[in-house]
C-alpha cells in the first residue's frame, strides 16, 4: 500500500465486503442491477475510494455499508461480524462507528436547527451524556473543525458553503466513530475551499486514526486522497487495488481510458480524441458477458458472451478482463 | 483558421467580441451587490476565452450581460460597453437585442441540460423554434430538414429517428448535445458555453469538448467558456481571463497563465487542487473565503486572502502587461511591466 507511515503490518480488515448484490424492483416490472458481485476490504486506517461515471453503483455501495439499504446478497463484515444478519442492537452499536458527511452541506443540514444542536443531535439519538457534556463535546469538535465556539448558537444559513461542510464534519465526528463514508465531501464546494476540507480530513484522520470511504468522481483526488481505490463499471468492480499500482499501471480498458479522460491543468497535454465511444449501458438490461465490451475499444469475442472473472495480476491488484494483460499500456499518461 | 483550433492563434485578430469596463450590479433588499465591477474582456474569431474563477466572482452574471438576460428587476448594467461586430449590445433596445442578436448572433449553452430543455415538448419542437423564430427555415418540412441537419452537426446519431422523441429519452451527454444544436441552429458569431461539462462524467467530457473544438473549426465561432475547471479550461481556451470578486485578475494566453502565472489568486488555485502523477502529502490551500460583494474591500479584492499582501493593496492595482498577451491586475506586477 501507498501509506507513507506504514502502520503496522497488514491488520485484520476494518470493513470486508463480499459478493454484494443489490437489484432493485422497477414497477411495471424490470430489475435494476444496480451492484453485482462486488468485492473489497477497507483495513483499518486506511482510505479506499470507490470511483466511476453516475450509475455505476458506487453510491449504493455506500448506502448498503451504512445500512441505509438492505443487499440482495451478500456480506458486509465489521470488525468481522456480518452486519447483512446482525441483530437491531448490533447495528445501533454499528451506526455510532460509522458515520457520514455528503456530498451538499445546503441539503445535508437541517436549515431549522442551530449549529450545536445539529452537531449534538446524534450524541441525542444515542443517549450519550447530559447537556453541559453534550455542549462541551460540540464545542470540542467545532475547536477540531476549525470553527469558533461561537458558532453553536448560529443557523446554517449563517455560513458558506465550506464552513458548512465543516459543520457537517464536526457533526460526523460527535460519537468519535471509527469508520466515516465520505460521499464526494468536496464536489459542491469552491475550488479556493476545497484544499482546506481535504486538509481537514486528512487531519482528523490522523487525529483520530479514521478508517474512511470516499466516493468521488475526480480522479486526481482520488489519486492524492486515498490508499486504495476500487474502479465501478455499472454495478460491477473493473479493477481494485492500492492507489499507486492502479493509477501508474491500470490494467483495465475502462480504468485507461478514465484516466486518459482526466482534464489536466496543463496546456500542451491533449486528450487522446475518441478514447472511448459511447456511453454507459442500462443497469436494467447490462449488455451480457463484460458489461464494458460495447464501448471497449480492444473487444474480442468472447468479451460479449461471457462475464470475466477476477483475476490477480499484480501484487493485491485485481482485475476483471478477459485480456488485460495484452493490453498495450502506451494509452496511459505519462 | 483551419488547422490552428488546438492551439493559440499567433497573430493578433481585431476582436469579434469586446467587453470593455462593465459594470453589472444586483439591486437587492440586503444592499447592492457589485457583481460585475469593471471588467474587460476580447474573444476573437475562432477563439476560446476561459473565464475561471468560483461561484460568486461573477462569471455567471458577466455572460448573462453579454446576452441581457439578467434577472429583472434587480440586474442592471450601470456602465460600460459590450461591442460585437461594431454593435454596443447595451445600448440595444430589448425588441433590437430579441429580433436580431440574442440567440440570432450570441447564444449560451447553459449548465444543466436538464431543466434547459421542456420535459413535455419534443427534441424537434424545440431545435426548431430557433429556426422558426428568426424565420430561418419557413415551413413544417423546411423546418424540420433543418433541425435534422443541426442535429448531425453535434453529432446525435440518426437524428431522423430521434427528432420525435422527448427529453427524457437522451442521456445527459446526448442532452447537452441537444442544447448545444439550439445555440448554434442560427449560426451565431458568439457562443457562451457556461460550465457545459460539469454536469457530464469524464469520458462525456472529453466527447463534448471534441464536439466544441469542431465545432469552432468548421464555422470560426468565438467561444466563451466558463468554467471552475482548470483542467477543462487548459484542455479547450486559447486564453483565459481568471475571475475573482466581480473583477479580472489575470488574463492573457493560456500558455502564459498556466505557465508562468503572476496574480497570487491564481498561483493559488493552480497549487491548491491535485495534480494527476503528483502526490503530494498536503494540498496548498488558500485560507479564509473571498469577500462580500456588498460591501467590497476598497483596494486589491484578494487581499485579505493573500499571502503576499503588502501596505499597497489598500488601493486597487491596475492592470499591469507582464508579458505579451498577459495582464495581470496586481502590485507584484508592476515591476515585471
Amino acid at each position: 500500500m501507498t501509506m507513507s507511515e506504514a502502520s503496522s503490518a497488514p491488520a485484520a480488515p476494518l470493513l470486508e465486503i463480499r459478493n454484494l448484490t443489490k437489484h432493485f424492483a422497477v414497477r411495471g416490472g424490470g430489475v435494476v442491477r444496480a451492484v453485482e458481485n462486488v468485492s473489497f476490504s477497507i483495513g483499518q486506517g486506511e482510505t479506499f475510494a470507490l470511483v466511476g461515471e453516475s450509475g455505476c453503483g458506487k453510491t449504493t455501495v455506500t448506502k448498503l455499508v451504512l445500512g441505509l439499504e438492505k443487499p440482495t446478497s451478500g456480506e458486509i463484515l465489521f470488525h468481522g461480524a456480518d452486519l447483512t444478519k446482525a441483530s437491531s442492537s448490533t447495528m445501533h452499536a454499528y451506526r455510532r462507528q460509522a458515520q457520514a458527511v455528503f456530498q451538499d452541506p445546503y441539503s445535508s443540514l437541517n436549515p431549522r436547527l442551530r449549529v450545536h444542536t445539529i452537531i449534538a443531535e446524534p450524541l441525542m439519538a444515542h443517549g450519550i451524556g447530559d447537556r453541559s457534556s453534550q455542549r462541551a463535546r460540540v464545542a470540542e469538535m467545532l475547536d477540531v473543525v476549525g470553527l469558533p465556539k461561537t458558532a453553536a448558537d448560529l443557523y446554517p444559513h449563517e455560513f458558506s458553503g465550506g464552513q458548512r461542510q465543516r459543520i457537517a464534519i464536526a457533526r460526523a465526528l460527535a460519537l468519535k466513530p471509527s469508520f466515516m463514508v465520505l460521499d464526494e465531501p468536496i464536489s459542491a464546494l469552491d475550488v479556493s475551499i476545497r484544499a482546506q476540507i481535504l486538509n481537514l480530513l486528512a487531519d482528523i484522520q490522523d487525529e483520530f486514526g479514521l478508517t474512511y470511504l470516499i466516493v468521488a468522481h475526480d480522479l486526481a483526488l482520488v489519486e492524492h486522497f486515498s490508499s486504495s481505490v476500487g474502479v465501478m463499471y455499472l454495478g460491477s468492480m473493473a479493477e481494485l487495488g492500492p492507489t499507486e499500482a492502479v493509477f501508474s499501471a491500470p490494467l483495465h480498458p475502462y480504468t485507461k481510458a478514465l484516466l486518459s479522460s482526466v482534464p489536466r491543468p496543463d496546456p500542451d497535454h491533449r486528450a487522446p480524441e475518441g478514447v472511448i465511444k459511447g456511453e454507459i449501458g442500462s443497469a436494467m438490461a447490462p449488455p451480457p458477458g463484460c458489461k464494458f465490451h460495447p464501448r471497449c475499444p480492444f473487444v474480442i469475442d468472447i468479451c460479449s458472451t461471457t462475464p470475466p472473472v477476477d483475476r490477480v495480476l499484480a501484487p493485491d491488484q485485481i482485475v476483471a478482463c478477459h485480456l488485460a494483460e495484452s493490453i498495450p499500456t502506451s494509452s496511459v499518461p505519462a | 483558421m483551419t488547422d490552428a483550433a488546438l492551439n493559440p492563434v499567433p497573430a493578433p485578430k481585431p476582436p469579434l467580441l469586446k467587453v470593455e469596463n462593465l459594470k453589472t450590479y444586483l439591486y437587492l433588499k440586503r444592499g447592492i451587490v457589485r457583481a460585475v465591477d469593471g471588467v474587460d474582456l476580447e474573444v476573437a474569431e475562432g477563439e476560446t476565452l476561459g473565464i475561471v474563477g468560483e461561484s460568486g466572482s461573477g462569471k455567471t452574471m458577466t455572460s448573462l450581460s453579454m446576452l441581457r438576460l439578467l434577472p429583472k428587476p434587480s440586474g442592471r448594467i450601470v456602465d460600460g460597453s459590450i461591442t460585437l461586430d461594431g454593435t454596443d449590445l447595451v445600448r440595444l433596445s430589448e425588441d433590437e437585442m430579441v429580433r436580431d442578436w440574442r440567440g440570432r448572433r450570441i447564444s449560451m449553452v447553459s449548465q444543466d441540460p436538464l431543466t434547459s430543455l421542456n420535459p413535455v415538448f419534443t427534441i424537434g419542437d424545440q431545435v426548431g423554434a430557433p429556426f422558426r423564430y428568426h424565420k430561418l427555415a419557413q415551413g413544417c418540412g423546411a423546418v424540420r430538414r433543418a433541425v435534422e441537419a443541426v442535429l448531425s452537426r453535434v453529432r446525435i446519431p440518426s437524428p431522423v429517428k430521434r427528432i420525435d422523441e422527448y427529453p427524457h429519452q437522451f442521456s445527459g451527454g446526448m442532452r447537452q448535445r441537444v442544447v448545444t444544436s439550439m445555440a448554434i441552429a442560427c449560426s451565431p458569431r458568439v457562443l457562451i458555453a457556461d460550465e457545459p461539462t460539469s454536469a457530464l462524467d469524464v469520458t462525456i467530457q472529453v466527447q463534448m469538448m471534441e464536439l466544441f473544438r469542431d465545432l469552432q473549426r468548421d464555422s470560426g465561432l468565438g467561444i466563451i467558456m466558463i468554467t471552475h475547471d482548470l483542467g477543462v479550461a487548459a484542455g479547450i481556451c486559447h486564453r483565459i481571463a481568471v475571475m475573482y470578486a466581480g473583477r479580472v485578475v489575470e488574463s492573457g494566453d493560456v500558455r502564459e497563465i498556466f505557465r508562468n502565472p503572476v496574480h497570487p489568486y491564481t498561483r493559488g488555485l493552480l497549487n491548491s487542487i491535485p495534480h494527476l502523477g503528483r502526490k503530494r502529502r498536503r494540498l496548498e490551500a488558500i485560507a479564509g473565503q473571498p469577500p462580500s460583494l456588498v460591501d467590497p474591500p476598497k483596494g486589491c479584492r484578494f487581499a485579505a486572502r493573500c499571502p503576499q499582501r503588502m501596505p499597497r493593496c489598500d488601493d486597487y492595482p491596475p492592470s499591469f502587461e507582464v508579458a505579451r498577451d498577459h495582464k495581470a491586475a496586481c502590485w507584484l506586477a508592476e515591476s515585471r511591466s
